[in-house]
């Protein structure tokens, strides 16, 4: 099953109950620091949403409360259509996956797999078998008489996802699972992860302060800021059409441009910034401040032909290799904003120091008020 | 050259040391099976009827009893309130969490005459005149400091994420506390007990103020009996105790690894 | 029992952090140790301050006024210092092998060391009484290393009672020691030599402050509880050298005269938390000098 065929399956069936797990209006706070306020999420059954934010932004304090390890002041929390909120956290059936894993290590691995099912009492056969099968999932089957402490960063990781899906939950909440693990691993474990769930048809939540790891694995995304949602939505869209200048500064790199709007009409306007003056779709009133943010690779070099393009120039600071694709590094007229273009071949001749004529679509001109 | 030499020195130091710590307790253990009633050393014959003798010696079995039921009672006791408040401390739970534990340790500093001087007066203002819960009462002090340092150290290195994962995995909040807490301090709580169970059943300097004389701890009535009548019955007893302590150490090895225990 | 399951909803209190009921574990244990061992020990405290007629420093002047009194105090302090230079001697070099000792043999022989502590005191100082007799170990051993002509009385001298006290706290002194040295580097002392310090250079200049808070430790350690001894020196020397200890015991016990055993009892818990005030500052300031790397 390709990933795309998978995602579009996942799309139709949360379709079906779109409102599978319901968090209404949950708040929290600790002393006099209010850490969600008001918040509402609907996540579709077998859906995997990402709650993506900085440190502090609440996104970990909204995950303890759906498994009922805090409880929020007011707000309730339902999934399919049971409500959770007065209900304790053992009885709630919602499996975790924790930061450091929270793996049990005077229990073997197979012992730790067990752990949930021996809490509901299962048939020693039954839970045989269940264990076998989990062991299989996660490809760990030589390893079940292991130690915890004996493994490695991913395998103890395969073991905490098989120990939390093990028990049939009715949701996963899986909390920075991957941040102890190194870069080549996490990449290759996120794309596993994604896979494993998706063949269990688990509903997901995924907290992580990563934006690749949320672009890569969600349905949905929701970033969060000082304990709100803002911005819900696909990865392609939250990425494309950023609803607040926060989310396009927090999921991905941009250009970024201040200016002024200098008025306009049917839909489209003129903004005066220190790169001269540029158009943008949306309407401000005019005078008022914005910021205009562009996304790397809508950006090409050279002149635009016709009224569709914003066209700049820029003296080129500095070229930054990544492989795969380029990074190239301009210097704005005004020292606050930033210019930068992902190009994915870099053309010849092409040096710091050099002038560059820029352009890009008019319709991918982001505009936002200014903070 | 000069450095090697140092280090051959040290090690001989070593040795001599090891000799000197246990040269008391070997001469104890080598008395109590010598077949003379006055210890000479090198001691002459064996015999076991030192052993038999414990029997017919004056309040030496009661004493034993007494002392093994305070120190048990005592230990339980501030194993329980210790662990509690310990839990409170690590989990910041309570303000001031660092002066908490401090507090509750602070009776290993006092020297043990002035916390016995200390209670014996309380008891006397307060009317409490029965020796046996007066005892126990300071015991658990006595104890308490054991427990909270080794206890406070292994639940710092406590990951509390277990306990929440096993609540998600369907146990109840002290259901969790049980399987996954428990063994995971159980090392720390094995030495903790072992150190305050030793310092209970070892004490004299509290104890002689707290004991009367149908009440006395096994060290009240042990110096008792080395001062009046010493012989080779005290060396028996103390033996045993020897064995007890060698046995109860292997036992802990075995349960959790004297190396855990250790690192704690 | 332990605690109770989080109650959800719980109306916003205007208090800055909301009350956790959990945190009602910590109560039994601190009213426990203020009730059984805080209200007594200051009780103690105001016994020292009464005399006749209320508050009174008689209790001090009579302890630090009588010449007597002040030799007892002059003695426990001598058989703290004596006691604590011994063990340190003793045991520095001692812990120091016991810090390069290699794998499994380290752990054997510090259980070794650790295991004298787990035996009764009153054992060991009876094994130690045994060992001084006319015809004990010590006097065959110090005629056949001719040190003397012909066994001599031991028992209830000064010397027996530091032989003794040495004995009893000496795994006190290694243990704290061997912890500190057991984390230096041993090639430390290679590097220095290859900088051209000689042997007492390189132990004065870089062994012996890397050991000092270990030094500091065991000193303070041994020093506080030697200074309040009772059992080793009450057998091993008996009236013959009077201790706070001794007068302490005697005042309750014999004398009924809680003053004089009060001011006393107060003057010895002065000493010992000066000990540990004084040593913690020290290692605090080491700290402080020297992060941890």
């Amino acid at each position: 099953m390709s990933l795309s065929a998978g995602l579009a399956e996942a799309v139709s069936e949360a379709r079906v109950d779109p409102d599978y797990l319901r968090i209404e209006k949950v708040s929290k706070r600790f002393g006099s620091t209010t850490v969600l306020s008001d918040l509402d999420l609907a996540v579709g059954r077998g859906e995997f949403v990402s709650l993506l934010g900085p440190s502090g932004c609440g996104k970990t304090t909204l995950l303890r409360i759906v498994a009922g390890m805090l409880a929020p002041e007011r707000g309730q929390v339902a999934v399919g259509g049971r409500n959770l909120t007065r209900v304790q956290t053992h009885r709630r059936n919602i499996g975790v996956v924790f930061q450091n894993y929270a793996l049990f290590p005077h229990l073997t691995v197979a012992e730790n797999i067990a752990f949930g099912l021996r809490a509901q009492r299962l048939p020693a056969a039954l839970i045989g078998e269940r264990v076998k099968e989990a062991l299989a999932m996660v490809r760990l089957e030589d390893f079940a008489d292991r130690r915890i402490l004996a493994l490695s960063g991913g395998q103890q990781q395969r073991v905490a996802v098989a120990r939390a899906t093990v028990v049939k939950p009715a949701l996963l909440l899986l909390d920075e699972p991957f941040s102890s693990l190194d870069r080549k691993l996490r990449e290759t474990m996120q794309i596993e992860l994604r896979h494993l769930l998706r063949d269990l048809d688990i509903t997901s939540i995924f907290v992580t302060h990563d934006q690749d790891e949320a672009l890569v694995m969600s349905d949905r995304i929701a970033v969060m800021n000082a304990g709100r949602i803002e911005h819900l939505d696909t990865p392609a869209r939250v990425y494309a059409r950023p609803n607040s200048l926060f989310v396009m500064e927090f999921v991905g790199q941009s250009t970024r441009l201040g200016g002024t709007a200098a008025g306009g009409e049917h839909g489209s306007m003129a903004i005066d910034t220190g790169q001269g003056r540029l158009r943008a779709p949306g309407s401000f009133m005019a005078g008022s401040a914005v910021v205009l943010g562009i996304r790397p690779e809508a950006i090409e070099l050279g002149e635009g032909p016709g009224d569709a393009f914003n066209t700049v120039r820029a003296r080129l600071r500095d070229i930054v290799f990544f492989g795969a694709r380029t990074m190239l590094y301009f210097e704005p007229a005004n020292p606050a904003d930033r210019i930068l273009v992902d190009l994915a071949r870099l053309p010849g001749g092409l040096a710091p120091g050099a002038t560059v004529t820029l352009r890009w679509p008019v319709a991918e001109t982001l505009v936002f008020p200014a903070p | 050259m000069i450095a090697r030499l140092a280090l051959g020195f040290c090690w001989c130091m070593l040795a001599l040391v090891l000799i000197f710590l246990f040269a008391p307790i070997l001469i104890v253990v080598a008395v109590s099976f010598t077949e003379s009633p006055i210890f000479a050393f090198p001691p002459t014959g064996f015999s076991l009827r030192w052993y038999g003798a414990i029997r017919n010696a004056d309040g030496l079995i009661a004493a034993a009893w007494l002392s093994a039921q305070i120190a048990l009672m005592a230990t339980a006791t501030s194993l329980v309130l210790g662990t509690l408040a310990a839990i409170a401390v690590v989990r910041r739970m309570v303000p001031a969490g660092e002066a908490v534990a401090a507090f509750m340790a602070s009776p290993v500093m006092i020297p043990g005459l002035v916390l016995g001087i200390a209670m014996l007066q309380a008891a006397r203002a307060f009317g409490l005149t029965d020796a046996y819960s007066t005892l126990l009462m300071a015991h658990v002090v006595v104890t308490m400091p054991f427990v909270m340092r080794t206890v406070l150290a292994s639940l710092s290195l406590f990951n509390f994420d277990m306990v929440d994962a096993a609540r998600t995995l369907g146990c109840s909040y002290p259901m969790a506390l049980w399987r996954v807490l428990v063994p995971g301090i159980l090392p720390g709580f094995m030495s903790g007990a072992l150190f305050a169970f030793i310092a209970s059943f070892d004490n004299y300097p509290v104890s002689i103020f707290l004991v009367n004389v149908r009440t006395k701890t096994l060290p009240i009535q042990l110096l008792n009996q080395v001062e009046i009548s010493p012989d080779p019955t005290v060396a028996a007893v103390a033996t045993l105790l020897i064995l007890a302590t060698v046995a109860a150490l292997i036992a802990c090895d075995r349960l959790v690894g004297l190396r855990r225990m250790a690192s704690i | 029992m332990i605690a109770t399951p989080a109650t959800p909803a719980a109306a916003p209190t205007k208090e800055r952090r909301p009350f956790d009921p959990k945190a009602l574990i910590v109560l039994p244990g601190i009213a426990y140790m203020a009730l059984v061992f805080l209200i007594p020990v200051l009780r103690l405290v105001g016994d020292s301050l009464r005399g006749a007629e209320g508050f009174s420093l008689s209790g001090y002047d009579r302890v630090l006024g009588d010449p007597y009194y002040v030799q007892v105090i002059l003695n426990s302090l001598q058989l703290g210092l004596v006691t604590t230079l011994g063990t340190l001697l003793l045991g520095y070099p001692a812990a120091m092998a016991l810090s390069r000792a290699k794998g499994q043999w380290q752990v054997l022989l510090v259980a070794l060391i650790f295991l004298p502590l787990t035996v009764s005191i009153i054992v060991k100082t009876f094994g130690l009484t045994i060992m001084m007799r006319r015809d004990g170990i010590v006097n065959w051993l110090l005629v056949n290393l001719y040190v003397i002509d012909r066994p001599i009385r031991l028992v209830f001298t000064e010397f027996a009672l530091y032989f003794g006290m040495i004995n009893v706290f000496l795994p006190l002194m290694i243990l704290p020691l061997y912890s500190v040295m057991r984390m230096i580097d041993p090639r430390l002392g290679e590097a220095a030599a290859s900088l051209g310090a000689g042997p007492a250079r390189t132990f004065f200049r870089v062994t012996l402050p890397l050991t000092a808070p270990g030094i500091v430790a065991g000193v303070s350690l041994v020093f506080s509880i030697a200074v309040a001894a009772y059992v080793t020196p009450g057998l091993l020397i008996g009236d013959r050298f009077m201790t706070m200890s001794q007068v302490m015991a005697k005042a309750y016990l014999n004398l009924r005269d809680f003053q004089l055993g009060a001011s006393m009892a107060m003057i010895m818990l002065a000493i010992a938390l000066i000990v540990i005030f004084l040593a913690t500052y020290l290692a605090r300031m080491g700290v402080a000098r020297d992060p941890p790397r």
